[in-house]
């Protein structure tokens, strides 16, 4: 019978991720006892990394497996987020409770989101869930009944579960290391399950995946309600880390800060995301005592990445691996990069091969 | 009388001010084979894009097992038992051959199992497997779309119509491309087709076109001018007319 799929990865290759992989956990699981002021640390870069990394993986999981660009993913966050805020500030709900009705209100926002932006083309997809976003933004900053305006809602109490008590800080950053590893691991899930391996069929032929029967929207649909999940996920730990919920969370600087992690970690990678975050909440504490232009740094740390490594931090090992290769062959018969890292990048934007 | 596979009844296609395809009627018989020939620009892809529901029609009306299918989706037409190729191929680039298969498969019925690991389904992988080796790609599963040659992305093409197990079957230029071998193969394989297939067969050589079909249509500048039977069509001056006037060489 007929071969169908590559060897097994031999030698580095094969160990090489997971050994990549279990030292970012490792380096996760003591970053409480690495750092000299985990008061500091654990908060500003820690857990601020993890719900930044949470929604942009939600936006990778979009681009690299279906082939939308969303613009409204700190949208979905948001609604949960206030969602949260609604139930917790304005009904004095428990936790568990406000935390359910706000994934589910996000969840279903990012449902109704796709119902109206599923048939548009690429470059339309982004501009309709960009201006969703903004009016939510608008709508958001002066509904004092619901959202109390530009105020926000406040305070939403951190939770103590008894075992489990979300105001010590080590607490609250291990329960929320774990929604980030569970979200990761979601998101692995559902990408090589046989529906995340459809929808990449959809990415790269709609008109071929409707030839052969599919139902094109739905699968987008379904796929954009799932990614509004993990969203809103990324809001609620958003929402217990800063303690209150107001239009800043959805403002067009939230939206672009999510695009930028996503670019500086790379589109086509789900994991990439957490390494961008990362960059970001740096850049953000840090550059503050270097320069009062923290947008200016960021802006110049987003060319350079463009520019060195256009498929983001996650592709650089895929660059180098393809250096070597380049070296040590002839030059006319240099093997071609892996052009899923490459391509991803500049996929959403540039591909108007959906209908 | 035998039933009608499908029924182009009087279709007209406009693209903005140009008329691709002007007042089309056709008929094919469950099981009956059919060449489309013509020269470039013709309107044999738009006819098949029409019958396909990839394109709405202008006018007319498209009755696909008896059924009037003007209004549907292309995606419900496929679930009726249409397959179509593509003449430009439409695969799934950034996937393996194989990969493109297994989706393939999974079009037509929804089976359960989509929130499994899409390895494990390996009832499905079976059929990729006979699928590949049936098209003549065996061997190259693993392979990166990107990684094969034009031939056999053809071939893929091909496989992923059959995958469907239609009971219609549309080929826009299948063998574009091919050597004289996958030619040949190509015709053994199309002659195998179960019995009760119908074919629609747009083909510039005309070797293939007429060694398949019992019946052949001569479109040209957007009108079908001809039909008849192979032998009719081989002794017809019209057709000797278009194509020597035309830019096509038909030699194969
Ligand atoms: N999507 C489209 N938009 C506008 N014009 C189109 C479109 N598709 C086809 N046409 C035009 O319709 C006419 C018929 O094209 P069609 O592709 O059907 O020809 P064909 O017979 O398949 O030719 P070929 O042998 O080159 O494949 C051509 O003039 C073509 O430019
Ligand atoms: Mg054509």
């Amino acid at each position: 019978m007929s071969e169908l799929f590559a060897p097994k990865r031999t030698g580095v290759a094969r160990w090489l991720p997971w050994a990549l992989g279990g030292a970012v956990i490792l380096v996760a699981v003591l970053f409480p006892f690495l750092v000299d002021r985990p008061r500091f640390w654990l908060p500003n870069i820690g857990v601020r990394t993890i719900w930044l990394g949470i929604i942009a993986m939600s936006l990778v999981f979009l681009n690299r497996y279906v082939g939308l660009l969303s613009l409204a993913q700190v949208t979905v966050a948001g609604v949960s987020a206030y969602g949260v805020g609604v139930m917790m500030v304005t009904f004095e709900q428990p936790f568990v409770l406000a935390a359910l009705v706000g994934l589910v209100a996000g969840t279903l926002a990012g449902f109704l989101i796709a119902l109206i932006a599923a048939r548009t083309k690429a470059i339309y997809f982004l501009m309709i869930t960009l201006a969703i976003g903004q009016v939510f933004y608008s709508w958001a900053s002066q509904a004092i009944e619901v959202t109390n305006a530009r105020r926000g809602l406040a305070p939403v109490l951190k939770p103590d579960f008894g075992f489990l008590n979300l105001n010590d800080i080590t607490s609250f950053y291990y329960f929320v290391l774990v929604i980030g590893i569970l979200c990761y691991v979601l998101c692995r899930y559902a990408a090589s399950s046989t529906f995340g391996l459809t929808l990449q069929g959809v990415r790269d032929s709609p008109d071929r995946m409707r030839a052969l029967g599919y139902n094109v929207n739905a699968y987008r649909i379904a796929a954009t309600t799932f990614a509004a999940f993990i969203a809103s996920v990324g809001g609620i730990v958003l929402v217990l880390d800063r303690a209150q919920v107001d239009p800043d969370v959805v403002s067009l600087g939230s939206t672009l800060d999510v695009l930028v992690v996503a670019v500086i970690g790379g589109v086509g990678s789900l994991g990439g995301v957490f390494a961008g975050a990362l960059v970001l909440t740096l850049l953000s504490n840090f550059a503050q005592n270097l320069t009062d232009r923290y947008m200016t740094l960021t802006g110049l740390v987003f060319i350079i990445v463009l520019l060195f490594a256009p498929a983001g931090l996650a592709g650089i090992g895929k660059q180098v691996k393809g250096l070597i290769a380049r070296r040590r062959t002839p030059r006319h018969d240099a093997p071609q990069q892996d052009p899923s890292a490459d391509q991803s990048a500049e996929h959403a934007i540039t591909e108007g091969k959906q209908q | 009388m035998p039933e009608l596979a499908l029924r182009v009844d009087d279709v007209s296609k406009h693209f903005g001010g140009l008329k691709a395809m002007r007042h089309v009627s056709l008929t094919l018989e469950a099981g009956e084979r059919i060449s489309v020939i013509g020269t470039n620009g013709a309107g044999k892809s738009t006819l098949f894009n029409c019958i396909a529901g990839t394109f709405p029609v202008s006018s007319g009306t498209i009755e696909l097992f008896g059924e009037n299918v003007t209004r549907t989706s292309a995606a419900q037409r496929a679930r009726r038992g249409l397959a179509r190729t593509f003449q430009t191929s439409r695969l799934f680039e950034q996937l393996t051959a194989a990969e493109n298969v297994f989706i393939a498969l999974g079009g037509n019925e929804f089976r359960g199992g989509l929130l499994r690991h899409f390895r494990r389904d390996t009832a499905r992988w079976d059929r990729v497997a006979r699928l590949l080796d049936r098209v003549g790609l065996d061997g190259r599963g693993p392979q990166p779309v990107a990684d094969l040659s034009h031939g056999e992305q053809r071939q893929l093409e091909l496989a992923m119509a059959l995958a469907l197990e239609p009971k219609l079957l549309m080929l826009d230029e299948p063998a574009a491309g091919f050597s004289p071998a996958e030619r040949a193969s190509l015709v053994t394989l199309l002659r195998e087709l179960p019995q009760e297939i119908s074919l629609l067969l747009i083909e510039h050589d005309m070797d293939i076109a007429l060694a398949v079909a019992s019946r052949v249509i001569v479109m040209h500048d957007g009108e079908k001018i001809l039909e008849g039977t192979p032998d009719e069509i081989r002794a017809s001056e019209r057709v000797r007319e278009i194509y020597l006037g035309g830019s096509i060489d038909h030699a194969a």
